[in-house]
């Protein structure tokens, strides 16, 4: 492979890194911990969110459509959430409406080149990333700008595994079933733009949904009882599937309670859900990304174990007490760290 | 279970059949754990003296594990066939890939028979 391709893909999973460290830390300042972070807490949903994982996904997106044009989403999406960082500039603005523009057009590209349900639910994915940031550039609150954010990672992931799906036999109504939760998923985002109430309770339904139809038709049911990376991968999937419908009856109940519910649905979702991907797929697209190997062991399971135990500590006690949802916080970015750190330590070099 | 048929439409010397077919079942999808003759992601291959050339497909056009297979079965076919063949692989999505290409254990593995 070209040297020059390799080095700019590297450079953007860097630039992803950096979102993600600017959005840890901005998360732990939020939590209680004492670091002076004030504009990565400010906007660590955009970080976490945009930043990192829409930096992430649009770079998988261009490796696949094989195009260095579409390397510019990544760019766009990390330089975008990093310039947040010296506050909402014009640049900011136009570069976090940028990427995901470039996403849906590689998305789009992508849907032609194989026209199959999930690659056209790639397109609705990154059209909600589209929607969020709008919403976010023209000041809308953020839990309004959140479920159109989570829509594009619940979305990007649920299109995924409906990919894997068709590998298994599925009962005739897994499709439309999939097909309904997907549009009640889009008209809660929408709902909750303009009222939050029904909004908030769609969305989270939907959520919940989702989570019941991956669990009940994910392929990870058969590959958790194979071994090696197959099995630590499934366990990530099902384990992340808990908390996305944990996610998705927090999310619902937020209209009936206090400020707690949001916070837990959004942790739940964003770390129990989709980091567990992350987990996940690391060491199988990594390798792809930096052309490097990577042998899988089981010291995976550690951060793994680490980030569902301190999730369960943040949300559970965390729930009434500052100091467990500390704790808990703090606990999650090690298992983060554990896991960069399990990664790397477990790469060498692609052999040409 | 019933018996596998032919995995993909070969062309070439009969002797070099079995050579490439072994080549091919060392390539894995990782995510999967199967290798992609199994998983019926392999459409054609043809050796010609000095050259082989394979199509292969993958399930999903967005997954971008799709360049690690492609690498993969170069290395795979080009270690099978010996130095100075020159190997070519192509991803193609027509016809798109169907279940019904798996081969009989994969089918088996997946819960479809």
């Amino acid at each position: 492979m070209n040297p020059g391709l390799r080095a700019a893909r590297i450079a953007l999973l860097l630039l992803g890194a950096a979102c993600l460290a600017a959005g840890v830390s901005g998360g732990l300042a939020r939590a209680g911990i004492p670091l002076a972070a004030p504009a990565s807490a400010a906007f660590h949903g955009a970080l976490m969110t945009g930043g990192f994982l829409g930096t992430v996904i649009s770079l998988e997106r261009a490796i696949a459509l094989g195009s260095p044009i579409a390397l510019a989403a990544p760019l766009a999406s990390g330089l975008g959430a990093l310039c947040l960082l010296r506050g909402i500039s014009p640049l900011a603005q136009w570069l976090l409406l940028a990427a995901p523009l470039l996403l849906s057009a590689a998305s789009v590209a992508i849907a032609r080149r194989q026209p199959q349900p999930h690659t056209l639910l790639l397109v609705v994915a990154a059209s909600a990333w589209v929607a969020g940031n709008a919403l976010f550039i023209h000041g809308a609150p953020p839990d309004a700008c959140a479920a159109w954010w989570f829509a594009f990672l619940v979305l990007t992931i649920a299109a995924e595994r409906l990919e894997m799906t068709r590998l298994m036999k599925r009962r005739a109504a897994a499709k439309p079933l999939f097909y309904g939760l997907t549009a009640t998923l889009l008209a809660g985002a929408a709902l909750a733009t303009l009222d939050p109430v029904p909004g908030d309770v769609v969305f989270g339904l939907a959520l919940l949904g989702l989570a019941l139809w991956l669990a009940a038709f994910d392929i990870a049911r058969r590959t958790v009882r194979s071994d090696g990376l197959p099995r630590y991968a499934a366990v990530s999937l099902l384990a992340g599937y808990a908390w996305l419908g944990l996610g998705g009856l927090a999310w619902a109940a937020e209209p009936f309670a206090a400020s707690a519910p949001r916070d837990a649905a959004m942790h739940a979702l964003g770390l129990g859900f989709v980091f567990s991907m992350i987990f996940a797929h690391a060491p199988i697209i990594v390798p792809v990304v930096a052309r490097v190997s990577v042998r899988f062991t089981p010291a995976f399971y550690a951060p793994l174990a680490l980030l569902h135990a301190s999730l369960a500590l943040r949300l559970v006690p965390g729930f009434l007490q500052t100091d467990a949802r500390r704790w808990g916080a703090l606990l999650n970015a090690a298992a983060i760290a554990l896991f960069v750190a399990t990664l790397l330590a477990s790469m060498t070099r692609r052999r040409a | 279970m019933a018996p596998d048929r032919e995995p993909f439409s070969y062309t070439g010397p009969a002797e070099l059949r079995e050579v490439v077919t072994a080549a091919l079942h060392r390539v894995i999808d990782p995510e999967m754990s199967l290798d992609i003759v199994a998983l019926g992601l392999v459409y054609a291959v043809e050796t010609r003296p000095g050259s082989v050339k394979a199509r292969i497909t993958m399930t999903s056009a967005a997954c971008p594990v799709t360049e690690l297979v492609v690498d993969d079965a170069i290395g795979e076919l080009g270690r099978a066939l010996g130095p100075g063949v020159e190997v070519g692989v192509e991803v193609v999505w027509d016809p798109p890939w169907d279940p019904d290409r798996m081969s009989a254990q994969a089918r088996y593995a997946l819960g479809w028979e």
